[in-house]
């Protein structure tokens, strides 16, 4: 009666590989030059796994890998050979380190160029483990819970990740593993519920406190263009990273506080509407020398989508609008000024030096 | 971008009817769907408009910044209202919303009160494979002291034994982690009993 599953392990097509007919209903205006699918993204759907078709069988995997490096750190990859493709394409399956990585990737991959073929990309979930599955969902519940200020875990025993969540500079540090104590050995079920700044708040360590808050916005679209120009530099040559560590960039971290609230998420993942018109400008030079172009759109600072700013003559559309524009406001505003000073300290360094004359 | 497109524009107001609390049928606005009367625009159906529309909330809900609003805009009614629709599309995409938020703890307060768990419990059994797949992460999530009564019940346990012997492995891996990190060890074993005392092809005897 379950007729949810699909036959075959990892490998077989899956539906959700499968890329859904193009919405022809939807309005112009949220259109752009790219016909999307409706579809709803749950972490179930996003992986650090991405599978991509339709890469020309000329033998670029390296250069295909290279591409997809530029956003962040890979663990693996290879060619899926058992996967169905079309006559002259290879399917392939790349391992990112993160999942915003593999999101942002996704997100300027898919539908790309390459080598006068078109790529498509997307989530391939089945290929985690149950471990991998667990760690997404706990990386999920941990992000809630910062960026809504709650503590709130249900804790049925204590789960054993992998050895490094034991360290402080880990990201992966699980808020239940350090609080051991008031954990029982058996399965105990024990719950930290109310709010924060109680009792429980005490067995999470403080000095994640910093670490936990810059984190935190990674499921942002700008923050994760940051970090993976920062894992470019780590890693410009795909390269297996075992155990897999934190890019130790403070700098990074730095730039990541001000300009992530996640709230140029607000916006709906199916309308990107400067994104397409720039991609559309881009078109097919991408594919060997666009790298560049978006090396420099990083280096800028996040660029969040312009709003059209136009009176959809209905009250609460525009009400939605107007927050919508005046909260990227706020967040573009914060931005400019971290960005700002360095320069103003070098315009007053070139005063002195006149005056000397 | 194409300013002159919005000259076309037509404002759809999408109305969902929701039943309250109290039984009350009252009107849900959300003026949230655009559509264009350009020529290149097939014309589309309210179904499809309610579609969209549901999508766009959905995906919403995923930013934890966008809660208070969905709160306000009842969202959250709506999402559990959809799941018991016929139109299998406006069932998917209300469970993978409340998959996005329910760990927020307010939501899930809200889910959990207004007697959110039996309807996604239901849709453990739906033949879409994206509405199973985050009913059970939604399950997970909804999981407290006081409501592990009700999402790790014994039907709920069994169904995750199955799922977790699916050649699916998203949902046998999920089925997995709710097995071990959700379920005490005495309640997977009750669920395996059962399923190894369902008498397949025997008759009960007649008293």
């Amino acid at each position: 009666k379950m007729a949810a599953g699909s036959s075959g392990g990892p490998g077989a097509p899956c539906r959700h590989h499968a890329q859904l007919g193009a919405c022809e209903s939807r309005a112009k205006y949220r259109e752009g030059w790219r016909p999307r699918a409706v579809k709803v993204y749950t972490i179930n759907l996003e992986s650090r796994y991405l599978l991509i078709q339709g890469v020309p069988a000329l033998g670029v995997m390296k250069e295909l890998v290279e591409q997809f490096a530029l956003y962040g750190a890979i663990e693996e990859y290879h060619a899926l050979d058992e996967y169905p493709a079309e006559q002259f394409t290879e399917v392939y399956l790349i391992k990112f380190q993160k999942l915003q990585c593999a999101r942002v990737a996704k997100k300027k991959m898919d539908e790309r160029s390459f080598f006068g073929s078109l790529l498509h990309v997307c989530y391939a979930p089945e290929f985690e483990t149950v471990q991998e599955t667990r760690e997404k969902l706990q990386d999920r519940r941990k992000y809630i819970a910062k960026a809504t200020n709650q503590r709130d875990c249900f804790v049925l025993k204590k789960v054993e990740g992998p050895k490094k969540t034991l360290s402080k500079n880990s990201e992966h540090d699980c808020p239940w593993s350090t609080s051991g104590s008031s954990v029982a050995s058996s399965w105990d079920p024990s719950c930290f519920t109310g709010s924060p700044g109680v009792s429980h708040n005490s067995a999470y360590p403080s000095g994640n406190q910093n670490q936990s808050l810059l984190t935190s916005p990674r499921y942002d679209n700008s923050c994760a263009e940051i970090s993976g120009y920062f894992g470019q530099n780590t890693s410009l040559t795909p390269s297996v990273h075992p155990g897999g560590h934190t890019p130790p960039a403070s700098l990074m971290q730095q730039r990541m506080v001000p300009a992530c609230n996640g709230i140029d998420r607000f916006m709906p993942r199916t309308t990107h509407l400067q994104e397409r018109k720039r991609k559309r400008e881009e078109g097919n030079k991408f594919s060997l020398i666009g790298t560049s172009e978006d090396n420099t759109e990083v280096v800028i600072g996040p660029q969040l989508p312009e709003i059209p700013k136009v009176d959809m003559d209905d009250e609460s559309l525009n009400t939605s609008a107007t927050l919508i524009r005046n909260k990227l406001k706020e967040v573009a505003d914060s931005v400019s000024t971290s960005v700002e000073k360095p320069e103003s300290s070098s315009a007053k360094r070139l005063v002195k030096q006149r005056r000397r004359i | 971008m194409e300013l002159g497109r919005l000259e076309y524009l037509q404002a759809l107001v999408t109305e969902f009817q929701v039943t309250d609390s109290t039984g009350n049928k009252r009107r849900c606005s959300l003026a949230l769907c655009v559509s264009s009367v350009s020529s290149h625009t097939r014309p589309f159906s309210l179904a499809e408009a309610k579609e969209q529309v549901l999508a766009n909330l959905a995906n919403f809900a995923y930013d934890p910044s966008n809660y208070e609003y969905l709160r306000q805009l009842q969202v959250l009614d709506l999402f559990l209202d959809m799941l018991t629709e016929d139109n299998e599309t406006l069932v998917e995409f209300a469970m993978g919303g409340l998959c996005n938020l329910c760990l927020d703890k307010t939501n899930k307060e809200y889910i959990l009160e207004a007697n959110g768990v039996e309807p996604i419990i239901n849709c453990l059994s739906s033949s879409n494979e994206e509405t199973v797949v985050s009913a059970v992460t939604t399950l997970m999530f909804l999981t407290t002291t006081q409501s592990r009564a009700q999402t790790t019940a014994l039907p709920v346990v069994e169904c995750m034994l199955r799922f977790s012997l699916s050649a699916n492995a998203r949902l046998s891996n999920l089925a997995s982690i709710f097995l071990q990190d959700y379920c005490s060890p005495p309640q997977v074993e009750e669920a395996r009993n059962l399923s190894k005392h369902t008498a397949v092809g025997i008759p009960l005897p007649k008293d």
